[in-house]
């Protein structure tokens, strides 16, 4: 097993400011070993700019907007744009059901709704980045 | 036999099994209780309390476009809604345009979207607002323009802006360290804007609150009771600090209008002690400490809004009994207005179901339980006055912490009042984990599957367009050299010790945007990166 770290960025795309959900999982995350950068409110060229600029390998995104499909949407075309595609896309926050498969053939590997266990995000994405490692 | 085992309030104070007489030994009757309507106002502000007066619900309602809230607000007119509690979409919140491309997504979003006063004038067409009040839920940055704003429909209307009634909430804490963390403007100068509009509507505008401290937000980071109290009494002790270095009102004048906005969460007899506590508190503050002397000064007006962060996204319904029960120690707290939130809070935005179901919480306890038939039913408990007292001892150790620091302005410009909300937050996500904390449905008892279906609002997805659209006409109807004058006034004036409000007023009539003019701020002020992190 080697020590590389698995990358991840968290942001929050828009303005809308629930911030609790995505500092709790920045923090699980931190705690479980992943290195991990808190972006905070990005608009999605920042979020694909910052993806870049620390070659991370995961990126996690928190939207308690009902507006996730557009901004999940741009985010990702901005991060094809800026040619960070194969970065593995988390989503958190209040995600309907019927919109799953969408996002899911999108591109977006995790959704995780309020309630999920924080131990249970960390085990998914241990599981999904054993590869890189 | 004492218990092995231990128990401990929402906010950590152990409690014990029984309570006797010894508990509230050294209470002085006349001191620390008495009656309602008196000082130091333990039992409540008003000596017949809900007697004379029923607590007013509140809805707060706001959405897709100024249109549609419009027909929204028509609608509890007729039903005979005298107060509106404008929720303004998330970019207005922040002095942000529908037509600014960092709006894309959250345009008409959780609240009505208001970028000039032509939209204010659309969102109060055919009302009277002469015979409202209407409370404008935004931050200090939005708070001044959108003031501006509505006091202009009154002055366009020939009515006398010295008889509108209404709130800004206007909370220089709440504006710093809740919601949106970027291109936030400095505390200390969002501390100036916020009292000069306090300063301003004390001369102008009597029967306006320019000034609601609002711990709703800050409590729904994650902090506990204590901490709630603590952070709203030091940061009005912040602007009564503020005033009298400026000197320019008599401090009766400047607090005859605050009024509080507090959270009401699940502690059942800890969140009634709070508002007992704070009431005491806050008589001892603007009394005792500030020499204050007019009565109407000493009383803690309070708006009480359920806890929407003990909600859960499982089973939605349970939320209603939740909400409930924060009504109910909301009632035997004392307060004079209430919101419950409704129960779909953690799916959705509320369905008109959902609403009508968060007035009807407030109607059935008022006309069906007889909780309002007596004062205060829980004053000379053991039990409630021994916690009352704890509360306010370790509230007043958490203010002094603050004063410590140098007072709130300098608490959040550390970034430790950020810190504790992160460090409260993570401490609660670690006891759910842990199961320290039981959430029903959640963390004990869940179900595999949802048991039932909860149906879903959803914005209006053209309302993004419909702005952007409106304002784009909008810029370029009106009179360009007018709203370039009075922009360049506005920023003369903030550079200065003037007051902000002329200046401001005389912008929103030449329709200047709330962009433009928080622009003009953010060009004297710069802006203050968040503390917020990991």
């Amino acid at each position: 097993m080697s020590d590389k770290k698995i990358k991840v960025l968290m942001a929050k795309p828009g303005l809308e400011g629930h911030w609790r959900g995505m500092v709790a999982v920045s923090s699980a995350l931190r705690d479980a070993g992943f290195e991990v950068i808190y972006g905070g409110n990005m608009m999605p060229a920042e979020i694909a700019a910052s993806a870049v600029q620390e070659d991370v390998d995961v990126v996690g995104l928190s939207i308690l907007s009902a507006n996730y499909m557009l901004l999940v949407t741009k985010t990702l075309e901005e991060l094809r744009n800026q040619g960070k595609a194969d970065v593995l896309i988390l989503l958190g926050g209040i995600i309907y059901e019927e919109d799953f498969d969408t996002l899911h053939k999108m591109g977006v590997t995790g959704i995780f709704i309020p309630g999920t266990p924080l131990a249970d995000i960390v085990e998914f994405l241990r599981k999904q980045t054993v590869a890189m490692v | 036999m004492e218990d092995e085992k231990q128990f401990f309030s929402g906010s950590g104070i152990p409690v014990k099994g029984i309570y006797t007489p010894e508990d509230v030994k050294d209470i002085d009757f006349d001191k620390d209780i008495g009656l309602a309507g008196e000082p130091p106002f333990t039992r409540g502000i008003y000596a017949t309390m809900y007697r004379g007066r029923l607590w007013t619900i509140r809805r707060y309602s706001g959405i897709n476009t100024p249109e549609e809230t419009n027909e929204l607000y028509r609608k509890e007119y007729e039903l005979g809604q005298t107060g509106f509690s404008v929720a303004t979409d998330v970019p207005t919140g922040y002095g942000t345009d529908a037509d600014d491309p960092r709006a894309f997504a959250d345009v008409g979003d959780a609240g009505v979207p208001i970028s000039s006063l032509n939209d204010m004038e659309t969102t109060f067409e055919g009302l009277p607002i002469d015979k409202v009040s209407t409370a404008l839920e935004v931050s200090t940055v939005s708070g001044c323009p959108l003031t501006a704003m509505y006091l202009a429909i009154a002055e366009k209307r020939g009515l006398e802006i010295a008889q509108i009634r209404g709130t800004t909430l206007n909370d220089v804490t709440a504006s710093s360290t809740c919601g949106y963390h970027k291109d936030l403007m400095p505390p200390q100068s969002l501390l100036r804007l916020s009292v000069d509009l306090i300063e301003w509507c004390c001369e102008h505008v009597p029967k306006w609150h320019p000034m609601c401290l609002d711990s709703y937000p800050y409590r729904e980071q994650g902090i506990n009771a204590v901490q709630e109290l603590g952070l709203i009494l030091a940061t009005a002790i912040e602007y009564i600090e503020e005033e009298k270095r400026r000197g320019r009102l008599p401090l009766d004048q400047f607090v005859r209008r605050f009024a509080y906005n507090m959270g009401i969460h699940n502690d059942f007899f800890e969140e009634i002690a709070k508002l007992r506590a704070g009431r005491r508190m806050w008589y001892k503050i603007a009394r005792e400490r500030y020499g204050i002397e007019d009565p109407r000064c000493w009383q803690f007006r309070l708006h009480v809004q359920s806890a929407g962060c003990t909600h859960t996204t499982q089973e939605p319904l349970n939320n209603l009994i939740r909400i409930a029960y924060q009504i109910l120690a909301a009632a035997l707290g004392g307060a004079q207005s209430m919101h419950a939130n409704g129960y779909d809070e953690g799916v959705c935005l509320p369905t008109e179901q959902s609403m009508l179901l968060s007035i009807r919480t407030g109607q059935i306890l008022q006309y069906e339980t007889n909780v309002i038939n007596t004062i205060d039913p829980l004053g000379g408990s053991w039990y409630v006055e021994s916690l009352t007292n704890e509360i306010e001892r370790r509230t007043w150790e958490y203010i002094q912490k603050i004063e410590d620091m140098g007072g709130m302005t300098a608490a959040i410009s550390s970034g430790w009042v950020h810190r504790e909300y992160r460090d409260a937050m993570l401490e609660h996500e670690r006891k759910i984990a842990s199961g320290e904390i039981t959430v029903v449905g959640m963390n004990k008892f869940r179900l595999d599957k949802d048991p039932y279906e909860t149906p879903i609002f959803k914005p209006n997805p053209k309302s993004p367009e419909i702005q952007i659209n409106k304002l784009q006409k909008l810029k370029k109807d009106r009179n360009k050299a007018q709203v370039d004058k009075a922009l360049q006034e506005l920023e003369k004036v903030t550079r200065g010790n003037e007051n902000i409000m002329p200046a401001t007023m005389e912008a929103v009539k030449a329709y200047a945007t709330v962009g433009e003019i928080t622009d003009v701020w953010r060009k004297v002020y710069g802006t203050w990166p968040s503390p917020m992190g990991i």
